[in-house]
C-alpha cells in the first residue's frame, strides 16, 4: 500500500502533503496536551514497536504470508492521535531507510495509513464498542482501517491519472478486504491478550 | 541477532559524502521532484535523467550493484500496480495482442505511461537509496530538524531508531524460542502464538518507555533535547546545488 515516487500527479501530491501536515500538527498538539514530556519516549518506543510488529510475517493460506498494518491496533492501545503520530514516524523511517514509499508520495502515505486508518479505525472502534463488546469492535476497526486506507490509496492513484478508478478501486478494496480479515483476527488476539494481562493499558478517552 | 545495516557505506569518503547534509537533502529532493513529476508521454527525457542519477552514484563510489539490488527488491511492488497500464489506456493507436486464447487490446500510450511510471519510480528509489547510504541516519535527522521539520517529530524518530533494533531483537528471540518448542500444530495455533508474542512485545515496550522516561526525568529532561549542530554550508556545497539545478532545468527544457 506504500505509494512510490512517480505515481502521483503534482496536484494530488501537494494536496495530500498539505492535508497530512495539518493533520500531524493537530495530532502533535493533542498528544502533547495529554502526555506532556512523556510523549517523546513513549511515542518513540511505541513507533519502534509498530515497526517491529510490521516485520513479523503471519501465515495466511497455503504458503503465503502477510504482515500487519497495525494502525487500528495502535489506535486502540494509544488513542487515535497518538496512533497517527506513531504511524507517521514509522512511515517516515520506512521511506528513508527502506525506500518503502516515495518522498513525494509520503504525504499521501501518511494520509492513508496514519490519518485515515488510525483515526477512522478508532472512530469505528469507539462507536462499535458501545453497541457490542471490545473484541467485536476491534475486529470491525481493524478490518475497516485496512479497507479504508487502501480505498483512499486507490482514489489518489486514480485522481493522478496513473490508473483507471473503475479497475483500481475494486481491485485494491477486494485484495485488502481479504488481508483485512487477517489483520482483524490478529488484532483481536492481541487485544484479547492485553485485556487478560494489563487491562489498564488500553486507551481511555 | 543480525540486522541489516542501512547506512553501510555512510562512512566512506567521496564528493557526495562530503556534501553538507542539508544541501544534500535539498539537492536530492530537487532531483526527485524533477524526475517524479516529469510530464507526458515523452520517454526520451529519461535518458539524460538516468545519466544524471548514474553519475551521482558513480561520484559517491557506492557500488552500483548495491543500489540496483534495492531497486530490484522494490520492483515487484511497483509492477504490481503498473502492470495493467498498457491494457487499460484509451484505445487510440492500439493493437490487439493474442496470447493463447486471451486477446487483449494494447495501446501505445498505455505502454508509454507504463515505462514512464516505472522509470520515475526506479530512478527515485535509486536517489533515495543513495541519499540514505551516503549519510548516517543521525546527521540526516539533525539536518531535517535544521530544515524546519518539527523537532518533536525528529526527537520521536531518533528514539524510535534507538529502540527499533532492541525490540526487533526481543521479537526475534521470542520467535526463535517459539519455533524451537512448537513443531507442527495447526495454522490457528501459530497465528495465536505469534499474536500473543506481539502482545508481550507491546507490554515490554510500554514498560521500557516508562523506565526510559523516568531515567530521563532524573537526568533533568525538560522536554527539549539540546545538541550541537556545527556543520556549515560551504561555497562548494552551494556550487554543487546550483550546478545540479542548472542541469535538471536544461534537461527539462530541452529533453
Amino acid at each position: 500500500m506504500h505509494i512510490p515516487d512517480g505515481f502521483l500527479s503534482v496536484k494530488v501530491s501537494a494536496a495530500t502533503w498539505v492535508i497530512s501536515l495539518c493533520g500531524i500538527a493537530l495530532c502533535l498538539k493533542k498528544v502533547t496536551a495529554r502526555l506532556k514530556d512523556k510523549m517523546i519516549p513513549l511515542m518513540g518506543v511505541m513507533s519502534a514497536f509498530v515497526f517491529a510488529a510490521q516485520m513479523l510475517n503471519f501465515p495466511i493460506f497455503a504458503g503465503t504470508s502477510g504482515h500487519l498494518l497495525a494502525s487500528a491496533l495502535a489506535s486502540i492501545l494509544l488513542g487515535p492521535y497518538a496512533a497517527a503520530i506513531v504511524m507517521t514516524c514509522v512511515l517516515v523511517v520506512q521511506c528513508f531507510l527502506f525506500q518503502d514509499g516515495g518522498i513525494t508520495a509520503l504525504g499521501a502515505n501518511i494520509l492513508n495509513m496514519a490519518l485515515v486508518a488510525a483515526i477512522g479505525g478508532y472512530g469505528v472502534y469507539s462507536i462499535a464498542k458501545k453497541m457490542t463488546g471490545i473484541i467485536v469492535a476491534t475486529a470491525m476497526a481493524a478490518w475497516l482501517s485496512v479497507v479504508l486506507a487502501s480505498s483512499v490509496c486507490a482514489l489518489e492513484l486514480a485522481a493522478s491519472g496513473t490508473v483507471a478508478l473503475t479497475i483500481v478501486l475494486p481491485a485494491m478494496a477486494l485484495a485488502h478486504a481479504l488481508t483485512g480479515g487477517i489483520e482483524a483476527a490478529v488484532t483481536c488476539l492481541i487485544i484479547n491478550f492485553i485485556l487478560k494481562v494489563r487491562k489498564d493499558l488500553l486507551y481511555k478517552p | 541477532m543480525e540486522h541489516a545495516f542501512f547506512d553501510e557505506y555512510s562512512h566512506s569518503d567521496s564528493v557526495i559524502h562530503r556534501l553538507e547534509p542539508r544541501v544534500k537533502i535539498l539537492a536530492f529532493l530537487l532531483c526527485i521532484l524533477f524526475i517524479a513529476f516529469a510530464t507526458g508521454y515523452n520517454l526520451k527525457i529519461f535518458v539524460p535523467y538516468s545519466i544524471t542519477v548514474i553519475s551521482l552514484i558513480l561520484l559517491s563510489k557506492v557500488p552500483v550493484a548495491f543500489i540496483f539490488k534495492r531497486v530490484v527488491s522494490l520492483l515487484p511492488f511497483i509492477l504490481m500496480v503498473t502492470i495493467f497500464l498498457p491494457f487499460i489506456q484509451s484505445v487510440e493507436g492500439g493493437e490487439k495482442v493474442s496470447w493463447g486464447a486471451l486477446t487483449l487490446p494494447v495501446s501505445y500510450n498505455g505502454i508509454r505511461l507504463f515505462v514512464s511510471v516505472v522509470m520515475k519510480s526506479c530512478l527515485s528509489v535509486m536517489l533515495t537509496t543513495l541519499l540514505m547510504v551516503s549519510t548516517d541516519f543521525a546527521s540526516l535527522l539533525k539536518a531535517l530538524e535544521k530544515l524546519r521539520v518539527p523537532s518533536l517529530l525528529i526527537m520521536i524518530i531518533s528514539f524510535m531508531y534507538r529502540y527499533v533494533f532492541v525490540l526487533e531483537d526481543e521479537l526475534m528471540k521470542m520467535r526463535q524460542a517459539k519455533e524451537c518448542r512448537s513443531v507442527g500444530g495447526s495454522q490457528w495455533f501459530h497465528l495465536k502464538a505469534q499474536a500473543n508474542m506481539l502482545g508481550v512485545l507491546f507490554l515490554r515496550a510500554y514498560e521500557r518507555a516508562e523506565k526510559v522516561y523516568l531515567a530521563m526525568c532524573s537526568r533533568g529532561f525538560d522536554g527539549h533535547a539540546r545538541s550541537i549542530y556545527d556543520s556549515k554550508i560551504k561555497t562548494r556545497d552551494m556550487l554543487f546545488l546550483v550546478f545540479l539545478a542548472v542541469i535538471l532545468t536544461l534537461i527539462k527544457l530541452y529533453g
